[in-house]
C-alpha cells in the first residue's frame, strides 16, 4: 500500500461536541481540512445578515466546470416532439494541469498509474469477453473513473477496510485481487470468489484484504463500513473504512443514516461521493438541488472536500488526509470526486441520452492520458521507454489473468446448495484485532423493574 | 429462581456481555434510559457507553453497523424499540445480512431483538408480529420464545450463534409470565421445539404468546375430556420438522395457531410440512387459527376481535375432535 503509519490509539465512543462547540484547531491545521465550523460574519454591511454563518468546503480542483443539463423539447425530422437532454455551459475550457501531490513520490505515482492501466485494460478484456459470449449478463465499466478508484484505494493501509461500488473495479486490483477474480465473477465461474453465486464486483474478503461485498442496493454499505470501524475501535484500533457512492446512490435514505451514524460515533469512514453526472440515464440535476454534494458534509458536521476525480494526485491527497484523520480517531470525511461516467450504465446501454459535447469535454480529461502526460512530460518520472514497456507488461498480466478466468469451469448445478448458514465449524469467530479490553463498572447485577410481575 | 420473561432476557444478555467482551449492545434509548421496556436497564453502568450504545433513530444504520461490527468478529446485539420498526431496516437485513454467508462466505454473528405482538392495545405500528417477513429469507434464524426459561436460554444461544438471529420478544409476556429459571449457565438449542403440554386427542402447534392461549384452552377442554397436546415451536426458522411430524403421528389431528395474519402465515408452511411428511397420519383437516387479514386495529374491542382468543381454540378443538 501507499503508506505505512504508526498504529493509533482508539478513541472512545462518547459525547462529542457539535461543530464549533469545540474547535479542534490543531487538527484543522494538521489536516489541511477546514472543519466546516460555523463562523459569524461580522463584516457584512447588512445588519439583518449579521448572524449569517459561513461554511467552507475546500476545493482542490484546478478548474471548475460549469454547465447544466436540462430536459428540452425538440422536433425530429418528422416534426414529432421529442424530449432530450441538452447541455448548456462552457464546454470548450482548456484541460487543466495535474495538481502536484503533497504526498506521492515518484514510485507511488507510477504504481497508481500502473493500477489505472490495469483497471482500464481489464475492462477492455471484459468487453471482449462479453462480445465473445463468455460473460453471463452485463458488464459494468469505470471508464473515466480509474483515477478515483485506484488512487483512493491506494491511500489505505493494509489493515484498513474498503467496499467498492460497481465502477470501482480498479480498487480491487489495488487491494490485491487478481483481474481474474473479477473476470470469473462476470463469467459466473466456479473459480470466482463467490463460486458462481454472485457476479461483478460483488465479493469480499474479511480475512486478508478486508473487503466487504457490495450489494446492488445503493447506500447500504455506508452504515456497514461504519460498523466495521466501530467493531475495530472496540478492539482498540482506529481504522479507515473506505466506500463509495454515486451522485445517484446518495439519494437513498440509508446514505443519510450511514453517514450520520459515522459522524455521531466519530468513526473513520472515508466516503467517496463519485459525482459522475449520470445515474443510469438521469442527470445529476435531477438527483439533488445543492451545488456540490460535498456541501452535504456541512449538514453531517463532518469535513467535506471536492476533488477532480480525473486527477489521481488530487484523489490520492484527499484520500490520504481522510485516512490519516480516521487513524487519528477524528471521524469521517466526505470527498466528492467530480468526473463523468464515460460509458453507459452497463454494456447494453449506449448512453445516447448524454449530449455529445459532454463526452467530448470529459474525453479531453481522460484520467489515464492526463496522468501519463504528467508522469512522462511534466515530471519526467517515466522515460518514453518505460512508458512504452508499462502497457505491454500490463497487457501481459491481463492476458494471463484472462487465461485463468476463461479456463475456470462452470459450477456444478448442485453447488447452488449449502452454505446458507455458518455451521459445523465452517468459521471460527474471533475478534480480528484482539479481544476488546473491557472496563466493568462496579454495578453488579440487580433485579430492576424488569422483574416486576404483572399478574 | 422465578423470573419474569423480561428479566430472563435481561439476565441472558447481561451474562453474555459479562462472559464475552465481544458482545455489545446498540439501539435507541438503550443506555441511560435502559430501553423502552427496560431490557438493558443498568447495562450502561456496568458495561460502559462503549458497549451500550445509544444510536440515532435510524434502523438501517443500526443493522448495518451491527453487521459491519460482526465482520470484525464482534457479536452485536441490536435492539429495535418495537419490532414493527424492523421494516425500516428490511433491505439491510434481507439483502445484506441474510445473504452474506451464502454469497461470499462471511459469517454474521449478530442478534436483532425487540418486542413484538399484540394484546396491549399498541395499535397498528406497535403490535405487529413480523416474523414471517424473515422466515421467508434464507440465512436468518428466527426465534420466538414463550416462557422465561426459553427466553433466557435462547437469547444466550442466539448471541453465541455464528449466524444472524432475529429474536422476537412478546411484549404481552414481558411482565405477565413468570417461570423457573436455573441460576447456572445454560442455553436452549435454536431450531428445537418443545412439548409444552402432553396430550393424546389433538395437537396445537403454536409459539410465543399463543402457547399460553393454548394452555388456557387446554384447561377448559380437559374438563370436557379433550386432551390437548401443545407443541411450542420456540424457533420458527429453522423449523423443527421432526417435532411437528411426531406430534401429528401421535394425535392425528392438528390445529395451528398464530397471532399474525392468516394469509401467507406460519400455519400455511406447517400445513405443507405435514402434507409432505405425515399426510397418512391425519384423521381430520388441518385447522388454522390466526389473526385477521388486516392491520392490527387500535381500539380494544377491535383488537380483541382481530387476535386469536382462548374461545377460538376451544371452539375449533371441539369441532376437530368431533370430526
Amino acid at each position: 500500500m501507499g503508506n505505512n503509519k504508526k498504529k493509533s490509539k482508539a478513541s472512545s465512543n462518547g459525547n462529542r461536541p457539535r461543530n464549533g462547540a469545540r474547535a479542534s484547531k490543531a487538527h484543522v491545521a494538521a489536516d489541511a481540512f477546514v472543519r466546516p465550523s460555523a463562523e459569524r460574519s461580522s463584516t457584512n454591511q447588512n445588519n439583518s445578515n449579521s448572524d449569517l454563518r459561513t461554511y467552507s468546503i475546500p476545493d482542490y480542483r484546478l478548474e471548475h466546470p460549469d454547465f447544466t443539463v436540462r430536459q428540452h423539447v425538440e422536433k425530429d425530422r418528422q416534426g414529432q416532439e421529442r424530449v432530450r437532454y441538452e447541455v448548456e455551459g462552457d464546454l470548450d475550457a482548456p484541460v487543466p494541469p495535474i495538481r502536484d501531490s503533497k504526498y506521492l513520490n515518484k514510485q507511488q505515482a507510477i504504481e497508481i498509474y500502473r493500477y489505472m492501466l490495469l483497471n482500464r485494460k481489464m475492462e477492455i478484456a471484459l468487453e471482449n469477453l462479453y462480445k465473445q459470449g463468455k460473460v453471463v449478463g452485463g458488464v459494468y465499466f469505470g471508464l473515466g473513473q480509474e483515477a478515483c478508484s485506484c488512487a483512493s484505494a491506494y491511500a489505505l493501509d493494509k489493515d484498513d477496510w474498503f467496499a467498492p461500488m460497481i465502477r470501482n473495479q480498479g480498487s480491487l486490483l489495488v487491494r490485491g485481487f487478481g483481474a481474474s477474480d473479477t473476470m470469473m465473477q462476470y463469467m459466473a465461474k466456479a473459480g470466482s470468489p463467490t463460486k458462481g453465486r454472485d457476479g461483478t464486483s460483488h465479493f469480499g474478503d474479511i480475512e486478508k484484504r478486508n473487503m466487504v461485498s457490495p450489494i446492488s442496493m445503493l447506500g447500504d454499505l455506508i452504515p456497514v463500513m461504519a460498523g466495521v470501524a466501530l467493531g475495530a475501535r472496540l478492539q482498540g484500533r482506529n481504522l479507515a473504512v473506505m466506500t463509495y457512492i454515486g451522485d445517484g446512490g446518495q439519494s437513498t435514505g440509508v446514505t443519510y443514516e450511514g453517514i450520520n451514524f459515522a459522524a455521531v460515533q466519530n468513526l473513520g469512514l472515508v466516503l467517496f461521493v463519485e459525482s459522475n453526472l449520470w445515474a443510469y440515464s438521469t442527470p445529476s440535476e435531477m438527483q439533488y438541488r445543492c451545488k456540490d454534494l460535498a456541501e452535504r458534509a456541512i449538514g453531517y458536521g463532518i469535513p467535506g472536500v471536492i476533488v477532480d476525480g480525473t486527477d489521481a494526485c488530487q484523489v490520492y491527497d484527499a484520500a490520504h488526509e481522510a485516512v490519516e484523520r480516521a487513524h487519528r480517531g477524528e471521524g469521517p470525511t466526505l470527498i466528492e470526486a467530480k468526473m463523468m461516467r464515460m460509458k453507459g450504465h452497463a454494456i447494453h446501454d449506449a448512453a445516447s441520452y448524454v449530449p455529445k459535447a459532454m463526452f467530448d469535454f470529459w474525453k479531453r480529461r481522460d484520467p489515464i492520458a492526463r496522468f501519463e502526460n504528467y508522469l512522462v512530460k511534466e515530471k519526467k518520472w517515466l522515460t518514453p521507454k518505460e512508458n512504452q514497456d508499462l502497457p505491454t507488461e500490463v497487457e501481459r498480466i491481463i492476458e494471463e489473468e484472462r487465461e485463468i478466468a476463461v479456463n475456470s469451469p462452470m459450477p456444478t448445478p448442485e453447488s447452488a446448495e449449502g452454505g446458507v448458514f455458518c455451521e459445523d465449524g465452517c468459521h471460527e469467530i474471533k475478534p480480528k484485532y484482539g479481544m476488546p479490553k473491557v472496563k466493568k463498572g462496579t454495578g453488579g447485577f440487580k433485579e430492576t423493574e424488569a422483574a416486576v410481575h404483572l399478574k | 429462581m422465578q423470573l419474569t420473561y423480561l428479566e430472563a432476557i435481561r439476565q441472558g444478555i447481561w451474562e453474555e456481555m459479562d462472559r464475552d467482551p465481544t458482545v455489545f449492545c446498540l439501539g435507541e434509548d438503550i443506555g441511560i434510559y435502559g430501553g423502552a421496556f427496560k431490557v438493558t436497564d443498568g447495562f450502561i453502568d456496568r458495561f460502559g457507553p462503549e458497549r451500550v450504545i445509544d444510536t440515532p433513530i435510524a434502523e438501517s444504520a443500526i443493522v448495518g453497523a451491527a453487521f459491519g461490527a460482526s465482520l470484525t468478529g464482534m457479536r452485536p446485539v441490536a435492539e429495535f424499540q418495537f419490532m414493527d420498526f424492523i421494516g425500516c431496516a428490511f433491505n439491510q437485513i434481507s439483502n445484506m445480512v441474510a445473504k452474506t454467508h451464502y454469497l461470499w462466505g462471511a459469517p454474521a454473528p449478530l442478534v436483532l431483538r425487540g418486542p413484538s405482538g399484540g394484546y396491549v392495545h399498541g395499535g397498528p405500528f406497535h403490535s405487529q408480529n413480523p416474523e414471517m417477513w424473515f422466515v421467508h429469507n434464507p440465512g436468518l434464524k428466527v426465534i420466538c420464545p414463550a416462557i422465561p426459561y426459553d427466553a433466557k436460554g435462547l437469547i444466550k444461544a442466539a448471541i453465541r450463534d455464528n449466524n444472524p438471529c432475529i429474536f422476537f420478544e412478546h411484549k404481552y409476556l414481558y411482565r405477565r409470565i413468570k417461570g423457573e429459571v436455573p441460576a447456572e449457565d445454560y442455553v436452549v438449542p435454536i431450531g428445537k421445539a418443545r412439548v409444552a403440554r402432553e396430550g393424546r386427542d389433538l395437537s396445537i402447534i403454536t409459539y410465543a404468546a399463543m402457547v399460553h392461549t393454548a394452555l388456557e384452552a387446554a384447561e377448559i377442554l380437559g374438563k370436557e375430556g379433550i386432551d390437548l397436546e401443545i407443541l411450542d415451536l420456540r424457533t420458527v426458522s429453522p423449523l423443527d420438522r421432526e417435532a411437528i411430524v411426531q406430534t401429528v403421528k401421535k394425535t392425528n389431528k392438528v390445529v395451528i395457531l398464530h397471532e399474525h395474519s392468516r394469509t401467507g402465515g406460519m400455519a400455511g408452511e406447517i400445513a405443507a410440512i405435514i402434507n409432505e411428511e405425515a399426510f397418512d397420519d391425519l384423521d381430520g383437516p388441518i385447522v388454522r387459527i390466526a389473526g385477521l387479514d388486516s392491520a392490527i386495529p387500535f381500539s380494544p374491542p377491535q383488537e380483541h376481535h382481530y387476535l386469536p382468543k382462548v374461545e377460538d381454540v376451544v371452539r375449533e378443538a371441539r369441532r376437530l375432535k368431533a370430526y
